[in-house]
């Protein structure tokens, strides 16, 4: 809650406080007397009770605020026990700037019939008598809490495009094993990338994880990263809005991030090729941008890509050689395979690597780029494709032969 | 060839005396382990390969075993080599392993003597004045051997060879940073392509060629013993290495003349 908002909350609680005397209207021990009844049920057997200490607690009941000054429709009741049902409480008397907020959400439009149905209310997410602010640790919209508060609807009742499971996702991810495991409230829950009130779809372009917003919202705590992002390659096409650029989410995934060193992470070691892959094996997309395809073909026909297709993790993935968030051309002198920095970038691994790494192509297609340092080896294998199909062959005659001799044999003598 | 009551059917020699077996038991323990962590490599689309690492350490272990069994294979071969040149039976054998110009010839009689396409020709009334003239060509008796034929002395070499380029590529792929201290990249490339290759080449001529030659053929099938026992009998010897077999009946009468 920002500093003028409670500012404003205290003005208009010690308002209502000073006018109430004056107000006529039923004091909070009137309403207890009946409601105070832990028994008190309703014609369906709903439960009537109020909890008055639960309520005291709660910052409604901290600030003195009245039982009537909610539930504005029985300010002016004089006959008990009152009528019923109550008309819904409008929180937006005191909580205007949530309540505007809210008219641009998708909770609000959720019906879509194009009449601003309410799907969800505020009471959905704050609870009733018991609310409480979002730094108190029992708040259900307590950064560690309210994953589970969203989940209230969005596990089943609402149905996510990408699956069922979508949103659950959350729970299995860094960001969340830092707010439950480590308690680091800093760490993104729910309302950290999506927003609270003003929450709208991923298409909607003022979303906050939206295409356009993502590296933003991400940015918000990742500040070095993305600055890094907007340096490199990807970041450079992102901003001239190009459709088709990675962002965020698209290496990393959206709910269930997970770190690095996770072996179930989309960027774990052994799976980065298959993500870079997606783009950089698809001709389509290489033809459209002029880079090179086959990256993840070449890459597996190395060593680095054979020892990490078979699960080696020391081994060179593309993140390696090419870095991560900055990836830039091998033309760009700051780039980590740009010819003159090659051979301090080998040396990571191999240390003392000499100029002599850098000197050939290191993946690229042999039928498209056929320098002369890669033919040798190219001819190497065809000679050797040759020789052996020779020396299987001469194997081959000569046992066929020697079985066909004693087959004869055998016939003849028996 | 006839044979001889200077030389039993069922005397024993020995073939491979236990030193030499055991250089063959090393060679067969390495060469196995080499192959099985090395092929993986060479046919890394094969999906099948990738149950033989089911964890992150096996492809680790796998480096590690392939460097042992490559280590062990070195040592097997200098081991054999100072054999080969040091001991008098080792120098014997290195002398009757030295291929000529017969075992050329032996190769391809013996390829003809099986085909018997020349000998159909005859029957058949083709060429019938060349055939009486050169009655060579038809190819009626195998050629004997002596102590090592021409299969086993193809095998001896190559392996030889084999060896030499595994061990040198393998040496530099190992050290690639020492590799291309030396080197330009596309001598690297060259040599870890030809340590695919060749090691291809070994692994398809031990399992066409030479199990055909020890396992398989309906002349030792299932299995010829020597590798077990080193013993091969007067009537093995005989059959198999007639050349040899003589040898030792003329020794045999030489020394009963003295």
């Amino acid at each position: 809650m920002g500093q003028g908002k409670a500012v404003f909350l205290g003005v208009v609680f010690f308002i209502s406080g000073l006018a109430s005397p004056f107000l006529l209207s039923q004091s909070n021990e009137d309403c207890l007397a009946c409601h105070g009844d832990a028994e008190l049920k309703s014609e369906s057997g709903k439960s009537l009770f109020l909890d008055n200490e639960k309520f005291l607690a709660s910052n409604h009941g901290q600030a003195e605020i009245s039982c009537v000054d909610c539930h504005a429709d029985l300010a002016k009741v004089k006959d008990y026990p009152h009528s019923s049902p109550l008309k819904p409480v409008d929180c937006s008397r005191c909580h205007e700037a949530a309540a505007r907020e809210f008219q641009k959400g998708v909770h609000l439009m959720a019906s879509g019939t194009g009449e601003n149905t309410l799907a969800v209310s505020c009471k959905d997410c704050h609870g009733t008598h018991d609310i409480k602010g979002k730094s108190d640790y029992d708040s259900a919209i307590f950064p560690i809490n309210l994953p589970s508060t969203c989940e209230k609807c969005h596990l089943e009742r609402v149905a996510a495009k990408k699956g069922p499971g979508f949103v659950g996702q959350y729970k299995g991810s860094i960001h969340f094993k830092a707010l439950e495991k480590s308690g680091l409230t800093m760490s993104a829950n729910c309302s950290n990338c999506h927003g609270a009130h003003d929450i709208k779809k991923v298409t909607d372009p003022l979303a906050l994880v939206s295409r356009k917003n993502i590296i933003k919202t991400c940015g918000t705590c990742h500040v070095g990263i993305e600055r890094n992002y907007l340096d490199g390659v990807h970041g450079k096409d992102y901003v001239k809005g190009i459709k088709d650029v990675p962002v965020c989410t698209d290496c990393h995934s959206e709910h269930n991030i997970l770190s690095p060193q996770d072996l179930n992470s989309t960027v774990y070691t052994t799976k980065v090729a298959g993500v870079c892959a997606r783009c950089h094996d698809n001709v389509a997309l290489s033809r459209e941008y002029g880079f090179l395809t086959s990256r993840l073909k070449t890459y597996s026909q190395t060593f680095h890509g054979t020892a990490s297709r078979y699960g080696e993790t020391r081994v060179a993935n593309c993140a390696s050689c090419h870095g991560f968030h900055d990836i830039r051309r091998s033309s760009d002198p700051k780039s980590s395979i740009n010819p003159e920095n090659l051979p301090a970038t080998c040396g990571k691994c191999h240390p003392g690597a000499s100029r002599h790494f850098a000197e050939g192509p290191v993946h690229v297609i042999p039928e498209a780029i056929a320098t002369a340092k890669y033919k040798a080896s190219h001819l190497v294998k065809n000679v050797y494709i040759i020789v052996i199909s020779i020396i299987i062959s001469v194997f081959i005659l000569f046992i066929a032969a020697d079985l066909f001799r004693r087959i004869i044999r055998k016939k003849k003598h028996g | 060839m006839d044979s001889s009551p200077l030389v039993p059917d069922d005397e024993v020699f020995l073939r491979m005396n236990l030193a030499e077996r055991i250089q063959h038991y090393l060679l067969i323990g390495t060469f196995l382990l080499l192959m099985v962590t090395g092929i993986p490599l060479f046919f890394y689309e094969f999906k099948a390969f990738k149950w033989f690492f089911p964890t992150e350490q096996a492809f680790y272990f796998r480096g590690i075993i392939h460097r042992i069994a490559a280590v062990v294979l070195i040592i097997n071969l200098v081991w054999h080599i100072f054999y080969a040149t040091l001991t008098a039976r080792g120098r014997n054998n290195l002398k009757d392993m030295i291929p000529n110009f017969r075992d050329g010839k032996d190769a391809f009689e013996l390829f003809w003597h099986n085909v018997g396409l020349t000998r159909l020709l005859q029957r058949m009334g083709y060429f019938k004045k060349f055939f009486a003239a050169h009655p060579y060509w038809l190819f009626h008796n195998p050629p004997v051997f002596g102590r090592y034929n021409f299969v086993e002395k193809f095998e001896y070499w190559a392996v030889g060879w084999g060896s030499v380029v595994m061990i040198v590529s393998g040496f530099f792929m190992w050290n690639v940073e020492l590799s291309l201290r030396f080197f330009p990249l596309w001598v690297h490339d060259v040599l870890v392509m030809v340590h695919g290759y060749e090691a291809l080449l070994a692994f398809l001529a031990v399992i066409i060629w030479h199990m055909y030659n020890v396992h398989l053929n309906p002349e030792v099938f299932p299995m010829s013993k020597i590798w077990l026992n080193g013993k091969i009998s007067g009537k093995e010897l005989r059959l198999l290495h007639p050349l040899e077999y003589q040898k030792i009946v003329e020794e045999r009468k030489k020394s009963l003349q003295a």
